[in-house]
């Protein structure tokens, strides 16, 4: 593994009573995407304001590309951030509002021309450039605001809501713009969402906080296969439960012994989850039909990022 | 450009960033210049303040019935009228430079850039003060039109100019102080008018005895106010009343010192008012 770009080691942070973030521990490598997760007041926000020196933290440390949380101005030389509600000076041309941050960040005259075409081209608003912010479209913005976190070629980009209130083309457009961040210039993203389908279409890794804890941290596929099980749900015959429970019991990938719901007249048989290629609810299907016994329906619940996240939070839905 | 596998690090970028972030608060300044000059705000400043020296100026040099003041006074009242007004305008300018950002939501896209607190306040602040020579050179002709004797012209400039940019630089801090703290943008444009009302007061008032004397001293208003009447209006030399120009030195230096110390404790929510 690369040297972390984010090492961060059992941050905290409170207002008053309430205990904003508590423990937080990361290390992120170049390049990679990770997912902060989490429902309303979990504390994705103030972790991200805390990682990106607006506030101080109470205890613990963390350190972006080797450089400590003591010295942030130099943290702030290598970190971009699109804040959850960034404002815009609708007055300004979108060319104007990056040249503007670039040379915030000690790029010459030419030099933030040079960077604000580039990157306008990047996150393609070439041809809106010169038009008012005041006439952009939100999602417009958001890209716009992308495109302003990469003036100083951040080696971390924390992205707080990116998405937020946009249609699905324009989260389709700002998902596909942090993915090719990431790959193309090894830039680390932390992605602060409340959508789950994003964490798990960019995200290589996700952490999740409630009421400022971390309560599961790891690969996508990792949490949702401790925090949401795969359950095979299948429908046979009435009188041949039994010998299906058997030959359920006998399949590779099928975890504990199979249940019986005898009001629903469905059995219930666990797929361990060691694939995520749907190898286990396979062999299920061939050990009934190999058994001779015929199904009449047979349903995968589980194994989503969704589901993992409500079991963790015990929240009834985003 | 080339994809990466995770873990790597991209060895060159057309985007290369600067090494260091330069004199952060000279673009800032240069932005915010931008703002104020190439907007409606500043040129409505200019042309409001000049329609209202002319329409002075055409009453106290033509109308020989409204005319009812000496010409000296008629020049001091151009000189108070054109400070007092900048003070005004600038203090509602610095109030405005950091509560604003923070209600419209520019702020911490502000903070997050390697740019220290100080100089963030610095480039607001010096872009505010610009408006305080713009509107003493449209002083200018009104109070050429309006002199009266030999050395009154050189006098009243020069004493507003002086008093003038000590009080602006006090009050301006004012508003940049009450802009750092406060939480929300109608707050402190509150705050700040009221305080400069407070001390302009007492200059519209007739202060007498040893209690009037001593506000005449500490209010760096009517301290300014009355040092600019002597020496335009009564003729004094600019040695003999020298003292007056203690409080609004003392104003200036204080203000500015306390309301930078404060700005390096700039946060993304304000301390009042939110």
């Amino acid at each position: 593994m690369a040297v972390a770009s984010l090492t961060v080691e059992g941050i905290a942070k409170a207002f008053a009573e309430t205990r904003a973030v508590r423990e937080l521990s990361l290390e992120a490598a170049p390049g990679e995407v990770i997912g902060l997760l989490g429902p309303n007041g979990a504390g994705k926000t103030t972790a991200i304001r805390v990682l990106t020196t607006i506030y101080a933290p109470d205890s613990g440390s963390f350190a972006v590309d080797g450089i400590p949380y003591s010295r942030p101005n130099v943290i702030r030389q290598r970190i971009g951030v699109l804040p959850e509600s960034a404002g815009y000076p609708l007055q300004q041309s979108g060319e104007e509002f990056v040249q503007y941050f670039a040379r915030l960040f000690g790029h010459s005259r030419r030099s933030a021309r040079e960077t604000a075409e580039t990157l306008l081209a990047e996150v393609g608003l070439a041809e809106r450039a010169a038009s008012p912010i005041a006439t952009y479209s939100r999602g417009v913005r958001q890209r716009l605001g992308v495109a302003r976190a990469l003036v100083n070629a951040p080696r971390v980009l924390f992205l707080d809501e990116p998405t937020l209130g946009l249609d699905p083309a324009g989260q389709r457009q700002i998902l596909a713009l942090i993915s090719e961040v990431a790959r193309e210039r090894g830039t680390t993203v932390i992605l602060s969402t409340h959508f789950l389908d994003e964490v798990e279409e960019v995200c290589s890794r996700v952490i999740i906080l409630n009421r400022g804890e971390v309560i599961a941290e790891g690969p996508v596929a990792d949490i949702k296969r401790r925090a949401a099980p795969r359950t095979a749900r299948v429908r046979v015959p009435e009188e041949m439960h039994e010998s299906a429970v058997s030959a359920l019991k006998r399949a590779p990938g099928i975890a504990g012994t199979p249940a019986i719901n005898g009001a629903r007249g469905l059995i219930s048989a666990s797929l361990d989850g060691l694939d995520a290629s749907g190898k286990a609810g396979n062999s299920a299907i061939c050990a009934l039909l190999e058994a001779g016994i015929p199904i009449v329906s047979f349903e995968v619940e589980g194994g989503k990022l969704s589901d993992a996240f409500l079991a963790l939070t015990g929240e009834v839905g985003e | 450009m080339t994809t990466l596998a995770q873990g790597e690090v991209r060895q060159e970028s057309a985007l290369q960033p600067p090494a260091e972030a330069g004199a952060g608060w000279l673009v800032i300044a240069g932005q915010e210049l931008r703002d104020i000059w190439l907007s409606v705000r500043g040129p409505a400043i200019v042309f409001g303040t000049s329609l209202l020296l002319s329409l002075l100026t055409y009453l106290a040099a033509s109308n020989e019935e409204l005319n009812i003041i000496d010409q000296r006074d008629t020049v001091n009242l151009v000189a108070q009228i054109t400070m007092a007004l900048a003070v005004a305008v600038i203090l509602l300018f610095t109030a405005d430079c950091l509560s604003g950002e923070r209600e419209r939501e520019t702020l911490e896209s502000l903070l997050v850039t390697p740019v220290p607190r100080r100089q963030i306040a610095l480039g607001k602040y010096l872009a505010a003060f610009s408006l305080w020579p713009v509107l003493l050179i449209v002083a200018v002709p009104y109070i050429w039109v309006l002199r009266e004797g030999e050395g009154v012209f050189a006098d009243a400039m020069l004493g507003t100019l002086v008093v003038g940019t000590l009080l602006v630089t006090g009050f301006a801090s004012l508003g940049l102080l009450v802009s750092v703290f406060s939480g929300s943008n109608r707050l402190s444009l509150a705050v700040a008018f009221f305080i400069f009302v407070l001390l302009l007061a007492p200059t519209q008032l007739p202060l007498g005895g040893w209690f009037g004397d001593l506000i005449v001293q500490i209010n760096p208003m009517t301290a300014g106010s009355t040092f600019l009447h002597r020496v335009i209006v009564k003729e004094h030399g600019w040695g003999e009343d020298l003292d007056l120009l203690i409080a609004p030195v003392v104003w200036a230096i204080a203000v500015t010192a306390v309301a930078f110390i404060a700005a390096g404790r700039l946060r993304l929510q304000g301390s009042f008012g939110r």
